[in-house]
Parts: C-alpha cells; structure tokens; sequence
C-alpha cells in the first residue's frame, strides 16, 4: 500500500521531520519547566524557538589547530543522516522512496552517525569533544548488533527489506504483537543512536557537554537539531517496523503515521527524566549478555512463526 | 530594525556560572534565580553568553573568569554579582538588557575583532611533556597563546613533566603532540594530562583535579584549591564571612545564639546542595532539579512540614532507582578504617553499606530525613550546644582542620585507575566543599 511519492515530496520530508523535532523539544522544556517549579508550565513551550534565535546571532568560534574540515562535516553529518534515513519511512501511503532495500537504506544512513561524532569529537583538537567522540564509539558497539537483529526481525516477519511491504504485512496484526522482544530492544537501540537521554554519555555534563562543549552559533544549532532530527526519524520508523504503518481504523493513514511517531517520540522524550545517564563501561555487558541474545532468541521465535504459518 | 535586533529580541541567556571558594553564598541565590527563570545553565564558555561570576573573587579566579570570558562568543555579556537575592536579580536582569543591545553588541564584536588573535578554547588537554617552565603559571603568554581552554583549567598545564619537553616530540600549532607512556596493562598509550576545574558543571567551583588521563582512565591524580590565599586576604580586608555551609556550628563555637533547627536547616539544604551535584554528574537532570528546589525552599526559610513530604517522594524515588544505585556501586570504595586515618568524619566515614558511592548517596538521603524531623519537631528551637553538637554537613566542626581538608587527602587515591565519569562521581560523592579550606574555619574556631 506504500508507494514512492512525487520527487517535491523530498521538500516536505524536512519540514515534517523539523515540525515534529520541535514538537519534541516543546514537550521536553515544559517537562523541565514543570519539575522546576516554574509556573505557567505553558509559557516553556516557545523555549525551542528562542534557542534557535539565540544560536542563529551567536557568532561561531574556533579552537586551537583544529581539523576544521572533519569537524564542521562531522557536526552537520548527524542532520544529513537523520534526514537521509528518514526517506524510506513512509507517510501513510507514501514514502519519498519506497526502495527494495529500505530498512537495509535506513541501517545504513544512521550508521553515518559512528562516523559523524566521531570526527566532530575528533576535529575540535579538544580533550572533552575527544572523549565524547569515543564515549559514542563504545556506545555503539553496545547497541549496533541488537539493533540490526531487531531490524531483521521485522524483515523477516514480513520476508521483505521494502518498507513498504512490511507496512502491508501488518494490515491484520501489529509485529508489536509477537515481536515485543524486538520492539523494546529497537526503542533502546534508538535512544542509544540518536545518544538521547539516558544514552547521552558522548554529550554529557560530567565532560562539559563533550561532543558540544566546543560548539557555538550555528555549529552548535545544526549538531543539536541533527541530535533531535535523528531522535524523530528513530522514533518514525518505529511505526512502520511494529507499529502497523498506515493501518488503523477511522483517521486516514497519513494521520495514522503521524499520530504513531508522536506517541513513539513522546515516550523517548518523557524517558529522558525518568532515569540517570547509563555508562558505557556498566552497560556494554547487559547489551552484549541481555539485549543480544533476547534479539536473537526473538528473531528464531518470528522465524518460527513465519515458517508453520 | 533588523533582523539580528528582532532575534536579540528573542534571547533567552544561557550562562557560564564561575563560583570560586568562598562565594557559595552568591552561587546560591544565583542558581536559584537561574532556575526560577528557566535560563538553562550552559557548560562551556562556547555555549554561553553570559558570564555569571560570584562575589568574593580572589585573584586566581578573577584570571580563569577573565580568560573564560575572552572565549564566550558575541553577542555576550558579563556580569560579577553578589550575595543578596535582591541585587543578584537585578544584576542579572542588567545583564540580560545589555545582552539584547544590539548597538552595544556590535561594538563589542568588532572591537574584538580588531583585538589581535585570540585563539583559545584549546588545551583542554595539554598533551604529555608540555611543560611551562614555570609549572603553575597562572598568567601565560598573551593573546595567541592563550591555552587557557575551554573552562578556564589553564593554570599549571605540564606540571612536573617539563623535564620531557621537546626532546624529539612532533609539534603542531606550537604545541608538542601527546607523549606515550605505558598504561595499566603495560600498553604504550597516549597520555594527556586533563585538569578538572576550576569551572565545570556539578563541580566544586575552585578545586583544580590535575588528571593524567590514558583512554579515559585516571593513572595519575593530584587536587589542588585555587585561592585560598586569596580568600583569606578577602576575608581581612573585613568582606569575608565563614564557610557558608558551616556558619551555625561555627557561630554557636563562637558563642553566638543558634537553635538546633537552623543547623538543621543548613545541615540539610547543604546534603542536598550535594546530592544534587551527584544527581547532575549521573546525568539524572530531573532528580537533580527536584533536590535543588527542595535546598532553596530550605534556606528561604519555608518550614519542615512543606519541604518534608515532597522530600520524601524524592528519597523514595532514588532509594527505588536500581539504575542509580547499579551505576554507582563499587566506585571510591572507602572503608571507615581508612577514611577515618585521613581524618574524615560526617556522613562519608558513617555510609556503611558497600563504603563506595551509592552509600554514601544513600547516607545523604537518611541524614536529610533525620534532620528535616529535628526542624519540625519540638526541639528545634532549643540552643545548639557548641561543646557537644560540632556535626556539620561534611563531618565535625572541631579543631584539627576542616572536614574538607580531609576529604581532599583521600581524593585523589580514589579516583586513580577510575574511569574519568567514574572519577567524576566519586568526587561528587565526597564534594568537599573549598570554602572550608579558604581559612574562615580555622580562624572561626580559634577564636571560640
């Protein structure tokens, strides 16, 4: 039921994708504001936009010998990425690109990121950008395998890699419904990649932001919307993965994606303030001694179910 | 008008809050302010444009402020603010005006901009063998030498390692490239030497960890506080005032009137002051906003029964969290024995438990309940007496040098062979507090 949209389709894309970014950060500065006891809790909702206009005057700066190539490139690859990947992800019934090999497009464009912090991290020539930089390469060797096996899973279930066809699959039941192990580990996968909340080692406080702690004006606004553009196009995906695309009752599909993704990227969002920022050196062990084996015993149960069935 | 006026319009300030020992007084009514306004703290002079520097300011911190200050970018503003609520938020109200002038802006930025170069924001890892000849010169090179990076840790860079410099080292922009020295597994890895402080987020604003760091574990540590010469000068010039977090015990030891509910008020807002550091170095920003609000409703006087319940909720959600406690076990293990052979007292030497960071958070949070119950309860207005009642926030307030001082002996055998998040907690775990060192303790007690 998906097919490829019309080539000014690739115009709309970021626009959707920034609309519901900029729903996201909304959502969490009125959850911040509410924990800070600031009263109207409404009036945080504009914080967003006041940070962009903030960051569009500041001047941006340097560093000492930096590698100014890798780092401005590094620093915009995570937005490039997050659009890039988000191409495949169908709007109800149209995707800018319905391709053959969509999850494979998707896996692969949000690979760019290992890439991109490392060398924002890299090119700053600066110590805490540098640790940020690693922090994220330890990451994401926690999460990159089980998050592959998850995204075979939903292939599998729909014995396709075209988006489009696993959209199809799930016109009767959800792959959330027997792919739950899979799902969970896609949702921690997808904080870890888009290193939000509590994956966000690579730009935490305790190393004075890492990644970011150089950044400023326009850098630092082009790698914070990336961090969010990527958190959105995670939590998109999710829908036509296990969440049954398009389909439901009533609304029209369109609003049915839309409505999906905002619930997905809410529940992100809010898990943001529910937990303290997990450490690589504690979690490498439960993803490769939990999370691996769960996505691989969930890929043989869905492979199971596809072959009696 | 144009379009930068209209977007100035707009801005929100992100400040850079530099608190050196001595000006806790300021950065609470600072951070109070910030938190009431919603003006998210930045933490690098790259994402600020306010720089907030807290009153007193010895002459060390006036240098870090005033390099960081040469980092934030345009447009920016600086403002140097002190103790009293009221002025605090007019003064960072003045700021946020001059913020948004956009006539003033341009002036500045052009000004800079005929300035020679600056290049700064670099160094935040003087790589092995970068020696300064005078080991901890504080005032180096002028401008396009200015390695004072990002957050104002230049002071001191290549301590005791001048005797490696350049014999044979690459050098790439002036500065010797990283040397190599063998690792804790016998591996020859790169090793740079990352100073801590004096400015950081969740930071003891003042205390310098000089860090040999390899990969991100620590293989060497050495503290140091800033400006304790020049607090004290401060103090005798007659602006000082004791350690802000010890003022009942050391008032009551100097015969002043004080009820046991006020020590318990500060004993209290101090703790959580503490533990909301713990909560920012572990990256739980919301549990970490919700004790802040809990220590400033404290000190502004509100009374136990208002702060206790919710205060509840709070322990009850950490003592609950097994992220928290599974991410903090096993750090900075520091047995009582040991402990108490650095002289350590207060909660750190009575956590039990495992000794090692969760306990010590769990102990922060037994020790608040304890003393909200003394505020509300009937004996709360009884006299505090100095003989017996010597317990501040970090350990006893008796003669034999403050708490933190103890603290500090023990720091730097923890956090060697931590990985430096881990080094990070662990600190906070302990957060002396410098203001303790500055002088004011010593003097305060002599005189009682």
């Amino acid at each position: 039921m998906v097919e490829t949209a019309p080539l000014w389709s690739v115009l709309v894309l970021p626009v959707v994708l920034a609309a519901l970014a900029l729903g996201a950060a909304s959502l969490d500065a009125v959850l911040a504001a509410r924990t800070a006891g600031r009263a109207p809790v409404r009036a945080a909702m504009a914080e967003p936009l006041r940070e962009v206009a903030r960051l569009l005057v500041q001047q941006r700066r340097t560093t000492l010998a930096p590698d100014a190539v890798l780092w401005r490139l590094g620093g915009a690859s995570v937005l490039v990425a997050a659009v890039l990947a988000a191409m495949v992800i169908p709007l109800g019934r149209h995707a800018v690109s319905d391709l053959a090999v969509g999850v494979v497009w998707f896996n692969a464009m949000e690979v760019i990121v290992w890439a991109a912090l490392w060398l924002a991290g890299w090119g700053a020539n600066s110590a805490y950008p540098l640790i940020g930089g690693y922090r994220f390469l330890a990451q994401a060797l926690a999460y990159e395998l089980p998050h592959m096996i998850a995204l075979i899973t939903a292939a599998l279930g729909a014995g396709s890699l075209r988006v489009g066809q696993l959209v199809a699959a799930q016109a009767d039941l959800w792959f959330v419904v027997w792919m739950p192990a899979a799902f969970a580990v896609y949702l921690v996968s997808a904080l870890a990649m888009s290193f939000w909340e509590p994956f966000d080692q690579p730009v935490q406080e305790d190393v004075a932001g890492g990644v970011t702690a150089e950044l400023a004006g326009a850098d630092r606004l082009v790698f914070v919307a990336g961090r969010y553009l990527l958190l959105t196009t995670a939590a998109a995906f999710a829908v036509p993965l296990f969440l049954g695309g398009g389909h439901g009752p009533l609304l029209p599909p369109w609003l049915w994606s839309l409505v999906k993704t905002a619930a997905v990227l809410g529940v992100l969002v809010w898990s943001r303030r529910r937990l303290p920022t997990i450490r690589m050196d504690r979690f490498e062990e439960v993803a490769w001694v939990v999370l691996l084996p769960l996505a691989l015993v969930q890929l043989l149960a869905a492979a199971l179910v596809v072959l009696v069935r | 008008m144009d379009l930068t006026t209209v977007l100035l319009r707009q801005l929100r300030p992100r400040p850079l809050v530099v608190a050196g020992p001595g000006a806790t007084r300021s950065r609470l009514a600072v951070e109070r302010a910030l938190r009431a306004w919603g003006w998210a703290p930045a933490a690098t002079p790259a994402g600020a444009d306010l720089l907030v520097v807290c009153k007193p300011v010895g002459p060390v911190m006036a240098a870090v402020a005033e390099r960081l200050w040469r980092q934030v970018p345009n447009p920016r503003a600086r403002v140097d603010v002190g103790g009293e609520p009221d002025t605090v938020a007019a003064a960072l109200r003045a700021a946020h005006a001059r913020l948004r002038d956009a006539a003033g802006q341009r002036a500045d930025a052009l000004e800079r901009r005929h300035a020679p170069v600056q290049l700064d924001g670099q160094g935040h890892g003087q790589p092995d063998g970068h020696g300064q000849p005078d080991g901890h010169g504080h005032a180096h090179g002028g401008p396009g030498q200015d390695h004072g990076m990002g957050h104002g840790m230049g002071h001191g860079m290549g301590h005791g390692m001048g005797h490696e410099m350049g014999h044979g080292m690459g050098v790439v922009a002036g500065l010797p490239t990283a040397r190599r020295a063998a690792d804790r597994d016998g591996l020859m890895l790169d090793r740079l030497h990352v100073p801590l402080g004096p400015v950081l987020p969740d930071w003891p604003g003042g205390l310098v960890l000089r860090a040999s760091l390899q990969g991100d574990v620590v293989q060497e540590a050495e503290v140091e506080v800033l400006d304790l010469a020049g607090a004290e000068h401060a103090r005798s010039g007659g602006e000082g005032e004791v350690a802000f977090w010890d003022e009942p015990w050391l008032r009551a030891l100097a015969g002043a009137p004080v009820t046991a509910g006020d020590a318990a008020r500060r004993r209290a807002a101090a703790q959580l002051d503490s533990l909301g550091r713990l909560l920012g170095v572990a990256g739980w920003a919301d549990a970490a906003l919700a004790a802040r609000r809990l220590r400033d409703d404290l000190l502004a006087g509100e009374a136990a029964a208002g702060v206790a319940g919710r205060f509840e909720r709070l322990a009850r959600r950490l003592r609950r969290s097994r992220t928290l406690r599974w991410l903090t076990r096993g750090l900075g293990i520091l047995p009582p024995r040991d402990a108490a052979a650095d002289g350590i007292g207060g909660p750190v030497l009575r956590a039990g438990g495992d000794w090692d960071v969760t306990s010590r958070w769990l102990r922060w949070l037994d020790e608040v309940g304890a003393s909200l119950e003394v505020l509300g309860g009937a004996a709360a207005d009884r006299r505090l007496d100095p003989g017996d009642e010597t317990d501040g926030p970090r350990g006893p307030l008796a003669p034999g040098g403050p708490p933190s001082a103890a603290l500090l002996r023990a720091l730097p055998g923890l956090v060697v062979g931590a990985e430096l998040s881990a080094a990070r907690l662990i600190v906070a775990s302990l957060d002396p507090d410098p203001d303790e060192l500055a002088g004011a303790h010593a003097a305060s007690v002599a005189h009682g």
